[in-house]
């Protein structure tokens, strides 16, 4: 395509003719399932996992389903309680291990993050490809934990119950978690080396854009979190097993150990679940408000802030637990810490959302709604944070509001962001753009509906994974499942209308938001090795060049989605000074 | 690979801060459980695993010369020594199962078991401590396993000729590996067989 | 195979220079062994009463040093994985001083 005009003698023309119907690209690379399960290429792995945890995040959402229809009525509407404790964990445990956490670094991560960076592919591309295939294996002794019955420990696993009195499939579960940990570090593991060794010419660490900064630091947090929560897992499997073990109150052990281990991952996991949406939002705020992020390095490093500042303060989710006073008003203090980087990046995207020309497309009403309700569900999260409330607030419904807000609120409305925004890239087609808006407000007004009831049951006590609950609550729980109905519809919309995009969708151009990354300078869909051979991307600047209107190359931007000019260089018809530019900072030496 | 052995630091840290709180709560078991553990055996393998370490790393050396036949000769006795450690291991288990070493309620017996009741100890704890060792070692004995695969397959590289002097990264990678395992078992020495050495019941 | 896979692009690595003789290694070595028979007899003995332990650990800590430094050539590495070695020993120092937040601090209950 457009890089067949070699830089430096670049004419601002406007976007780069479509790619010829025969023109080569990774879907039509080779047809048939072994092209696909034998393929060491990222982005057709991307899409595998895209597919796999598609099915994991429907399955989950089953069992959500099932969880708030049971709640319409207080002494449980539809199935009895241990059916309704194995509908929780199974959607706990689906959600939280087989898609959130591969949601945004397996499927956006491997499919872009080298497109982003310049390189051909990831470093490991077979390692890639087993990542895959492990996260499979996982997932298939999950599902059979499940189909033989389902496990009712919820998806803590907390012992002695999960090791003594469960009569349920805990060691296929576990089992399965452990293995798809591995999947988690592999894919962690490539991706931080792939951003180390392979990034193009140009790419410093003051230029990568901040969805790669994101991503570095969730590699971080896998790398480092999972071989904890991998040993913990053993010795639960052990104890569950032998009969004997070292979280056995019986000889001695104590089970707050599990849960000391257990957080230890588990805590920073949530933070590999959003920091991704957080690069997502970076990503999408700057190109529909056509402006520079405000303040690059601090949404940068704040990052990596939370990626290690994350590993400190597990031990908020065990303040009634048994822990010691002092080590819990340690672990206040160090919950309260978080609050800063994730409160600099809400500030700096709010600073970047300021005196831009906002459009409201699909991916744009999404990652707001990821601001807002991240917002939400961070403040609240403070609530939690504090010794006092969190007596009153821990286990109960506002727990589980306050984390939905942010995994669903936050996680969820970034995956649907970065699959609106990228969707073009990865298929080649554009969506309905009526359709997706109305998806994106269905969603987020039946998220509302959903959870806010859940804060002021959690405020009058509810306690959570309980199945029956006295008269009162009833009001509030009939709204939460009316909102859970409005977002499961939700939900359904961009299943159907991306399904149908696919077929009849108009075909994308190689940018069509007009955005500056690397990965828009490549067709829709992107050739095999993402970029043409002979003339791999050299990068000369800052990712968010919006204002001055060239991408990462230095090349002007094609018009923007909205019609009419998109940027200055566009329409003066002057092309970006090559060379480095004023804005580029470095970061890492 | 480092940041692989990071993971496997943090793997193994896991179970180091999970026995170091034991330790501190129940120091008496676990020295008593520990003078159980044979320390003679014990130091012949730490003997044998930092040789071999010595050997890999000779092994690396051998690769940047390009001396293949030093390469293959330093592979071939690091494996040895990582194989004959896998044999003592063996031994003693089978000693420890004998004796009724072992963390079981049933199998849990012999003269641990009559020594520790005797001095009225919780046998609880001792057990703990059991636990402790077999799953540590069990562990550090899987992957010098997967490090004697390793090690299996470069032997067979160097004799296809696949190592050539300026790229012998597959070695690197397998000898930090082998290093970490060896690095490992250094803390588990001390911590699991040195504990109570003093207590000596041999 | 992080950084190794690509270490044929900077030859530097293969340099004679950097390879250390085997004199060096088998002091290293010799070292090592030394400073096993040091905690066994330090161990065995017992003189050393509750520091016994910490004296284990220390020489446990320079052994892996030694190792890191001369058998895993972090000595001639290049920064990323002297960062990414010294990052495991910060997570491990999270990781126990956290813990020992809870665990050494337990038995003191808060009165009034």
């Amino acid at each position: 395509m457009s890089t067949t005009v070699a830089r430096g003698t670049f004419t601002p023309t406007p976007p780069p003719p479509e790619p010829a119907p025969a023109e080569p690209n990774y879907l039509n690379n080779g047809y048939g399932i072994w092209s696909w399960l034998l393929t060491t290429d990222h982005k057709r792995i991307g899409i595998l996992y895209l597919v796999s945890i598609t099915i994991f995040f429907v399955v989950g959402g089953i069992a959500a389903g099932i969880v708030r229809l049971n709640l319409l009525a207080p002494d449980g509407a539809i199935v009895n309680e241990d059916t309704y404790n194995r509908a929780f964990t199974a959607h706990g445990v689906l959600m939280l291990f087989f898609f959130l956490i591969p949601a945004v670094p397996a499927v956006f991560g491997n499919f872009l993050v080298p497109m982003m960076i310049g390189a051909k592919d990831l470093a490991f591309p077979k390692l890639n490809l087993a990542s895959w295939y492990v996260f499979i294996i996982g997932a298939a002794f999950g599902v059979w934990a499940i189909l033989v019955g389902g496990i009712d420990t919820g998806w803590t696993l907390y012992p002695p119950y999960s090791t003594r009195s469960s009569q349920s499939n805990v060691v296929p579960g576990v089992f399965g978690v452990f293995i798809s940990g591995f999947s988690s570090i592999m894919t962690g593991l490539n991706i931080m080396v792939t951003i180390h060794k392979m990034r193009a010419p140009g790419m410093t660490w003051g230029r990568l854009p901040l969805f790669i900064w994101s991503m570095y630091a969730t590699s971080l947090i896998q790398l480092l979190g999972t071989p904890v929560v991998a040993i913990t897992l053993t010795l639960l499997t052990v104890e569950r097993v032998a009969g004997i073990g070292i979280f056995d109150p019986l000889i001695g052990g104590d089970p707050v150990l599990f849960q000391h281990l257990f957080w230890f991952y588990s805590h920073p996991a949530v933070y590999i679940m959003i920091l991704p949406g957080m690069g997502v939002v970076s990503e999408v705020l700057t190109c529909f408000s056509r402006k520079n992020i405000f303040g690059y390095q601090a949404v940068a490093w704040s990052s990596m802030g939370i990626a290690v500042v994350g590993f400190l303060l597990w031990a908020h989710h065990m303040f009634v637990a048994g822990i010691s006073f002092y080590s819990a008003l340690l672990f206040s203090f160090l919950s309260m810490l978080v609050a800063v980087p994730s409160a600099i990046k809400v500030f700096n995207w709010t600073g970047t959302l300021y005196k831009g020309s906002i459009t409201f497309q699909a991916p744009m009403l999404f990652a707001l709604g990821f601001v807002v309700l991240f917002t939400i569900g961070g403040l609240t999260g403070l609530f939690l944070a504090t010794l006092g409330t969190d007596i009153h607030l821990h286990d109960t419904y506002f727990v589980v509001a306050h984390f939905h807000f942010v995994m669903v609120g936050g996680m969820v409305l970034g995956y649907f962001a970065a699959l609106h925004f990228w969707w073009p890239k990865m298929t080649g087609r554009m969506y309905s753009d009526w359709w997706s808006r109305v998806a994106a407000a269905i969603i987020i007004t039946g998220f509302f509906l959903t959870f806010v009831p859940q804060f002021i049951l959690g405020y009058h006590g509810m306690p959570r994974r309980y199945p029956n609950y006295p008269q009162e609550f009833q009001v509030y729980n009939v709204m939460s499942t009316a909102g859970a109905s409005i977002l499961g519809l939700g939900y359904l919309l961009p299943v159907c209308y991306l399904t149908l995009s696919l077929f009849f969708g108009q075909k994308a151009t190689g940018n069509p938001w007009s955005a500056t990354g690397l990965e828009w300078a490549s067709p829709s869909p992107p050739p095999v090795f993402n970029f043409d051979e002979s003339k791999m991307p050299v990068v000369v600047c800052g990712p968010y060049e919006y204002a001055i209107g060239i991408d990462q190359m230095g090349r002007g931007l094609p018009e923007g989605p909205s019609g009419g000019p998109s940027s200055p260089a566009s329409t003066d018809g002057q092309s970006a000074p090559p060379g480095p530019m004023n804005k580029e900072t470095e970061v890492v030496g | 690979m480092w940041m692989f052995l990071v993971t496997e630091v943090l793997f193994f840290g896991g179970l180091f801060a999970a026995y170091s709180i034991y330790r501190m709560w129940y120091p008496v078991e676990f020295e008593f459980a520990s003078s159980f553990m044979n320390i003679k055996l014990a130091l012949i393998n730490t003997v044998l695993l930092i040789t071999s370490s010595l050997t890999m790393t000779l092994a690396i050396r051998s690769a940047k010369l390009g001396d293949r036949s030093g390469l293959y000769r330093n592979l071939l006795l690091t494996f040895a020594l990582g194989a004959s450690f896998m044999v003592i291991k063996g031994f003693e288990y089978a000693h420890d199962f004998h004796e009724g070493i072992l963390p079981g309620a049933g199998s849990f017996g012999g003269e641990i078991r009559s020594t520790a009741e005797a001095q009225d100890l919780d046998t609880g704890k001792v057990r703990l401590f059991l636990v402790f060792y077999f799953i540590m070692t069990g562990i550090h004995g899987v992957h010098i396993i997967i490090g004697l695969g390793c090690i299996l397959w470069l032997v067979q590289q160097t004799y296809a000729n696949r190592i050539p002097p300026e790229n012998y990264s597959t070695v690197e990678v397998v000898s930090l590996y082998w290093h970490l395992v060896d690095v490992i078992w250094l803390f588990l020495m001390p911590l699991l067989y040195l504990a109570g050495a003093h207590l000596s019941h041999h | 195979m992080a950084h190794s896979h690509h270490s044929t692009a900077h030859n530097s690595h293969s340099d004679l220079g950097e390879v250390d003789s085997p004199s060096t290694l088998i002091t290293v070595y010799v070292i090592i062994l030394a400073l096993l028979a040091a905690t066994v007899l330090i161990s065995m003995s017992g003189s050393l009463g509750r520091y016994t332990l910490f004296a284990q650990l220390a020489i446990s800590s320079i052994q892996a040093t030694i190792v890191g430094c001369y058998f895993m050539h972090l000595r001639h590495s290049d920064r990323v994985v002297t960062l990414t070695a010294l990052a495991s020993v910060f997570w491990l120092f999270i990781l126990f001083v956290l813990f020992m937040s809870d665990y050494m601090t337990r038995h003191m209950v808060v009165s009034g």
